[in-house]
């Protein structure tokens, strides 16, 4: 404990220097940008933000890009309640009562406490976080490759299982995303694999065109089909809420970190479940549910406070395991692979300094937010009306400067382009793209794994159920499998129902 | 979308047994354990069992809407219109250079997306292709492509 003290001490003074402050300030500015834009979510944003970062040191490129993370998560509600359209999908839930909350006058009070609850979910997940992380960390150092293979395929059914209405679908899309990570030269014996005699696939499918391809210009497409509606005119005066609505949000903030927090620390569950989970609790225990979808402060209180603290607590899985909870973190997560860095616990080994200067960041940037939302919410407001064609074109320019200034490579623009034209066409089918995202990305650090722990077996397979804790994560994993079955209807019935 | 993702599956199931056959090429186990196609044969071929399974539910359900998933004709050319400046971009990207390519390209998008006001479009394309330059190449240190004409 002391040990951790010291290292969060140490996080604190490198979070604090003027040049990192710097980096999460301007983290946060774009991380509410990209939230305020509605077709521009958080994992989009993180990665057509990346190449600000390629020539930053690695704490100060981790720093900003977790930032823009947080930032996004926060800037999704004034969307929400301005107009009614979420600018990501975890501020969906938000819709219901801040929107209405807006009609009656009441907009800024909504975004008030939005951002009240949001700055206390993230601040309450991040201290939770210093407290978890490293006995975490340090009970992962004792895995072994089969260990980590079982963990790691834990995490991908997790994701698979939970992400969308089906298990199989889901599961094709982890296989896909899985199969496209082993194009390029095989990392064990150095045999090209997949690459069509392509010199510029020896390297593999790169990781950042593929992202930008699948939710930046995958967004822009579906956005010029559909451009986001106008502003509704609201007086954003009042931004505190009132003490009869202080005592009706209190318990909703608690009860939202809650269920953030604990929902954050599963791989899988995505940022849109505990905004729903804490808005249907807040509703059970409300002693006026009626009023839920009228305009109830609870109802804005408790999901975004469960957003915010869900997006710290997320990283705790990629920060001690190297395991990325929805498709924002994998971004992260390979942003950190570009720094040459592996998240996991020897990251905590091996770099203290930049993990707990990471962490270190979350405090000063939930500040920063709660300064940058509460009293310039007007101006994050005023650029709403940005007109559509604007934020399109500047999106794709972004994509285009980080496809290409990677590898200085124009074919990584065309991985983009077919990725992007990839992502519109699942979307418009509906099959899920978390399980592809983190197949590519899971998908070199499974197989090795695998492979280690074959060789160090022999070829036997036995050495998977002759380790416990091997035994036990595989278990799990067939668990999430079968309960994932078990807990989805057949599509017929699932469909009348919803 | 029921046709949509029929056609989809028939796809994926596609690119599945390309690899299946693809990873027979290469060595599945050797002397040192498993070898470069292990991962993928079994990948693939999970891959293909699990298509043929979405194929199958796919065409028996009546539950997926069989509505056309097509854009309108409108929205279609405004997509195709993206598409195509982010092709020319990428063609263009090194002979042009960042500067003048990005010029076109966001003068062309934003005319092409139905942005009308001229002042607005010169500012944003001086200010996304020259503005953006000097930022990523001078103050970030993020190489650039410059062209034949040194811009």
């Amino acid at each position: 404990m002391v040990d951790t003290f010291q290292h969060l001490l140490a996080g604190l003074t490198a979070a604090m220097s003027l040049q990192n402050l710097s980096f999460a300030l301007i983290g946060c500015i774009l991380g509410t940008l990209i939230g305020v834009l509605p077709g521009l979510g958080p994992a989009a944003g993180t990665a057509i933000l990346i190449p600000l970062t390629f020539k930053l040191d690695p704490t100060g490129a981790l720093i900003m890009l977790s930032a823009i993370y947080y930032g996004a998560m926060y800037g999704g509600t004034i969307t929400s309640v301005l107009i009614n359209v979420p600018g990501e999908a975890a501020s969906v839930i938000t819709c219901f009562d801040g929107y209405q909350m807006a009609k009656q006058g009441r907009g800024g009070t909504a975004l008030g406490i939005a951002a009240i609850g949001s700055f206390i979910g993230g601040i309450v997940a991040t201290i939770a976080l210093i407290v978890v992380a490293p006995p975490l960390a340090r009970l992962a150092l004792s895995f072994g490759p089969p260990e980590f293979f079982a963990l790691m395929l834990v995490g991908l059914c997790l994701i698979t299982g939970l992400a969308g209405q089906s298990l199989l679908t889901g599961l094709v899309m982890a296989v896909l995303g899985l199969l496209i990570a082993m194009v390029g030269i095989d990392p064990v014996r150095g045999a090209p694999r997949f690459t069509l005699g392509i010199p510029s696939l020896y390297d593999g499918v790169g990781f950042i065109p593929v992202v930008m391809g699948l939710f930046g210009v995958a967004e822009i497409l579906l956005t010029v089909e559909a451009p986001y509606r106008e502003v509704i005119k609201t007086k954003l005066t009042s931004l505190l809420p009132s003490r009869a609505e202080w005592r009706r949000s209190l318990g909703a903030i608690a009860r939202g970190t809650g269920i953030g927090f604990f929902l954050g620390l599963i791989p899988g569950v995505g940022a849109i479940i505990p905004t729903f989970v804490a808005y249907v609790v807040e509703k059970r225990v409300s002693k006026t549910p009626e009023k839920f979808g009228q305009g109830a402060i609870e109802g804005v209180a408790a999901p975004e406070t469960a957003n915010n603290a869900y997006a710290n607590a997320a990283m705790i899985p990629l920060l001690t395991l190297g395991i990325p909870s929805s498709p924002t973190i994998a971004v992260l997560m390979g942003a950190f692979i570009i720094n040459g860095l592996t998240p996991g616990p020897f990251l905590f080994k091996e770099r203290p300094d930049l993990v707990w200067a990471v962490i270190a960041s979350f405090m000063i940037g939930n500040v920063m937010l709660l300064i940058l939302n509460l009293p310039f919410v007007g101006l994050w407001a005023r650029l709403l009306r940005l007109p559509y064609q604007y934020v399109c074109v500047g999106t794709l320019l972004f994509c285009v400067i980080g496809a290409y200034s990677l590898q200085q490579s124009v074919f990584d623009i065309g991985v983009m382009i077919v990725f992007g034209i990839i992502g519109y066409a699942l979307r418009k089918i509906d099959l899920p793209i978390a399980p592809l995202v983190l197949g590519l990305i899971l998908g070199p650090f499974i197989e090795k794994s695998l492979r280690t722990s074959l060789e160090m077996s022999g070829g036997d397979f036995s050495i998977f159920f002759t380790r416990p804790l091997c035994l036990v994560l595989l278990l799990v994993a067939i668990a999430v499998l079968v309960g994932s079955l078990l807990r989805l209807p057949p599509p017929e019935v699932r469909k009348s129902s919803a | 979308m029921r046709r949509g993702r029929l056609v989809a599956c028939v796809c994926l199931l596609g690119i599945f047994v390309l690899a299946l056959l693809t990873s027979l090429d290469y060595s599945l186990i050797d002397a040192l354990g498993p070898g470069p196609g292990f991962f993928p044969f079994w990948l693939s071929l999970i891959g293909a069992v699990l298509t043929v399974a979405i194929l199958v539910e796919t065409a028996r359900s009546h539950s997926i809407p069989t509505g056309s998933i097509l854009p309108s004709r409108q929205a279609a050319l405004q997509a195709g219109g993206v598409l195509i400046a982010l092709i020319a971009a990428a063609a263009l990207l090194e002979p042009l250079g960042f500067r003048l390519t990005m010029l076109l390209f966001i003068a062309g998008l934003l005319l092409a997306l139905g942005a009308r006001s001229p002042s607005a479009i010169v500012l944003t394309a001086l200010a996304g292709s020259f503005g953006v330059f000097h930022v990523f190449f001078y103050w970030l240190k993020v190489p650039l492509p410059i062209g034949a004409l040194g811009l």
